[in-house]
């Protein structure tokens, strides 16, 4: 019998019962506060309601539009394409599956952008990436998008170009019969994120 | 009986690679600035509380220099800072909060009790810092509801606003459904309820995998 | 600041340097701990050489333990690290016939190399056997393929799917290991004693 054998056992039940002493992670996986605080102060994370309306009405795929209302008020108008992800049932596990798919932009949105924004911050502070805020909200869309307001005279060429779009929007979102029609029978697959593995470990 | 078990000092060795491992280890490990006091559920149960909201009407002993125990921050930029901004408020900008002596500084005001009123261009801009300061312990940091642009229409009369309904936030302006309504006299668009949504639960990938 | 390559502190295009260079490490260790003969490695199965359990467990649980403690230094992040997918059936069906080659071939494929790196001639042999089962199983597959894609338990571990925290089961782990190297010791002393066409 090796009295070295006697040692290193010894050793090897001291590192493992210390184990105990210094893992107690926490459940969910979060990001450090200094790094949340950093990326908050970037206003990268604010969408406009204009570009929104785009990528509605050119079907992007990669658009997933988060409604944070209640459900009640989800139920009563909602945007296309939209999911109803009421922000006290945010953080469910059933929630959280919608958020960092990579390659879709996961888009917040409530009646102003103070509870869209809540949302980004704390599913931020999960770790999700490419989230983002409308901003403005639901009344904003409807001042801008519904019921776009003429420039007044004498306004920049690019007000004008801006009023053009969203009156066209607003006949997409509201008018012709023919896309309202196609519009609200288009099949919305969510997607859900995958627990990614790119490499492959062998022993 | 292998080489390497004739060395005397093997298990001296082992020890010592342990030992120091363990020790930088120790030694290297930082403590970090900030760090969640309060746990996700808490955090989302406060975005429906008023705790962290600061109203505008609040700041007129702050103003008038008799509110002590509130300390006004400007998380605007330096350069917008100086072209206006509420009377004796400092500028913070949101670009230096994650600084160690902004950390500092709140710590030290938080201690003293003091309620710190962060505001930005609007609401919104001081919403992430107040929340996320709120989520790391300081929950005496409050957020200026409305920001400076409602500060500016209103400093006239601050005490007045305190009956103001547009200030309120998230609520529905509009009637939604009926304003989005298609103009040919169609039934009302009703999204939600034609829509389906596939829901596929989140799997674990099957990767393909080595052996040994 | 680790795993390197998904922090992209090391880029993905020097997979296989690294590959290499930590193969060559795993060779040199089994071939220092005597894996190359085929003796060595099939004592477990007879129980006069348990050299091969002593090693693998060793490795096993400086390795998870250290992974533990790594992760509380905040040198590695351990839910960024890749994990093995589990399919429940056909991993209990591919441990057995492993385990059936191993007795009867003596090397498992890691060690066969080893052997064929010294010029062993039953490590050569093996090696060629293990080419061609890999042709049969490639040419097979599609006979067997939905079985062995079949359970999928994704990428899981004993803490998730049992809810012991991890530290615990690291420290259960060692436990049994180190029972398991002094358990063997006496095991194989008993054996070693009836046996003398074999030198130690």
């Amino acid at each position: 019998m090796d009295r070295n054998y006697i040692y290193l056992t010894i050793l090897m039940l001291v590192l493992a019962i210390g184990t105990l002493l210094v893992n107690n992670e926490p459940k969910l996986k979060q990001i450090e506060p200094q790094q949340l605080l950093l990326e908050m102060v970037q206003p990268t994370r604010y969408v406009t309601t204009d570009q929104i309306a785009k990528m509605i009405i050119h079907g992007d795929p990669s658009l997933e539009l988060v409604d944070v209302r209640s459900a009640d008020e989800f139920e009563q108008f909602a945007l296309p394409r939209s999911v109803n992800i009421p922000l006290d049932s945010l953080i469910n596990s059933s929630s959280l599956g919608y958020f960092g798919i990579p390659g879709t932009k996961v888009v917040f949105v409530s009646n102003d952008d103070i509870a869209a924004d809540q949302a980004w911050v704390l599913t931020k502070r999960l770790g999700f990436k490419g989230t983002y805020v409308m901003r403005g909200g639901l009344n904003c869309w409807m001042e801008t998008i519904i019921n776009p307001q003429e420039p007044s005279e004498g306004s920049p060429n690019t007000a004008y170009e801006t009023y053009a779009f969203r009156k066209g929007a607003q006949q997409y979102f509201t008018g012709a019969k023919a896309e309202v029609a196609e519009g609200s029978k288009v099949k919305v697959e969510v997607q859900r994120r995958k627990k990614t593995s790119a490499v492959a470990g062998g022993c | 009986m292998h080489i390497h078990e004739l060395n005397p000092w093997r298990t001296l060795i082992v020890l010592t690679v342990f030992v120091a491992i363990m020790i930088v280890g120790f030694v290297t490990m930082r403590e970090p600035l900030l760090t969640y006091e309060m746990d996700m559920k808490t955090s989302v149960a406060e975005t429906k509380s008023d705790d962290s909201c600061f109203y505008l009407w609040q700041l007129v002993g702050f103003i008038e220099k008799e509110n002590a125990d509130v300390v006004l921050f400007d998380i605007r930029d330096n350069f917008v800072f100086g072209q206006g901004h509420i009377p004796g408020a400092e500028n913070l900008s949101a670009q230096n909060l994650a600084r160690e002596e902004s950390i500092a500084r709140l710590e030290e005001l938080k201690n003293k009790n003091t309620t710190v009123v962060l505001y930005g261009d609007d609401q919104l801009q001081a919403n992430g810092p107040v929340m996320l300061f709120r989520q790391v312990g300081f929950d005496n940091v409050k957020a200026l509801v409305g920001g400076y642009q409602y500060y500016k229409q209103h400093k006239d009369d601050l005490l007045a606003t305190q009956n103001d309904s547009t200030l309120m936030q998230e609520i529905a302006r509009y009637n939604y459904a009926e304003m989005a309504a298609p103009t040919n006299g169609a039934a009302i668009n009703k999204v939600s309820q034609k829509k389906t949504v596939e829901v596929t639960r989140r799997k674990k990938t099957a990767a393909v995998a080595g052996g040994c | 600041m680790c795993p390197l390559i998904p922090n992209g502190i090391i880029s993905s295009g020097w997979d296989f340097v690294i590959a290499i260079i930590l193969g060559m490490a795993f060779g040199f260790i089994l071939e220092a701990s005597g894996f190359s003969s085929a003796r060595n490695i099939v004592g477990v199965f007879y129980g006069y050489n348990f050299v091969v359990l002593r090693v693998f467990f060793t490795a096993l649980i400086v390795a998870m333990v250290g992974l533990l403690y790594f992760d509380y230094f905040g040198w590695l992040d351990l839910s960024k690290i890749f994990i093995l997918p589990t399919y429940l059936t056909p991993m209990i069906i591919g441990g057995v016939v492993m385990g059936v080659g191993f007795i009867m071939g003596g090397f498992c494929p890691g060690t066969s190399f080893t052997a064929v790196a010294i010029g062993k001639i039953d490590g050569i042999v093996f090696t060629i056997g293990l080419y061609f089962g890999i042709f049969i199983f490639s040419e097979a597959f599609p006979l067997f393929g939905d079985f062995y894609t079949s359970g999928d338990l994704g990428n899981v571990t004993i803490t998730d799917a049992t809810g012991i925290p991890a530290s615990w089961v690291a420290m259960g782990f060692t436990v049994v290991a180190l029972a398991a190297f002094w358990g063997t010791m006496f095991v194989e002393k008993r054996v070693r004693k009836n046996m003398t066409e074999y030198k130690f």
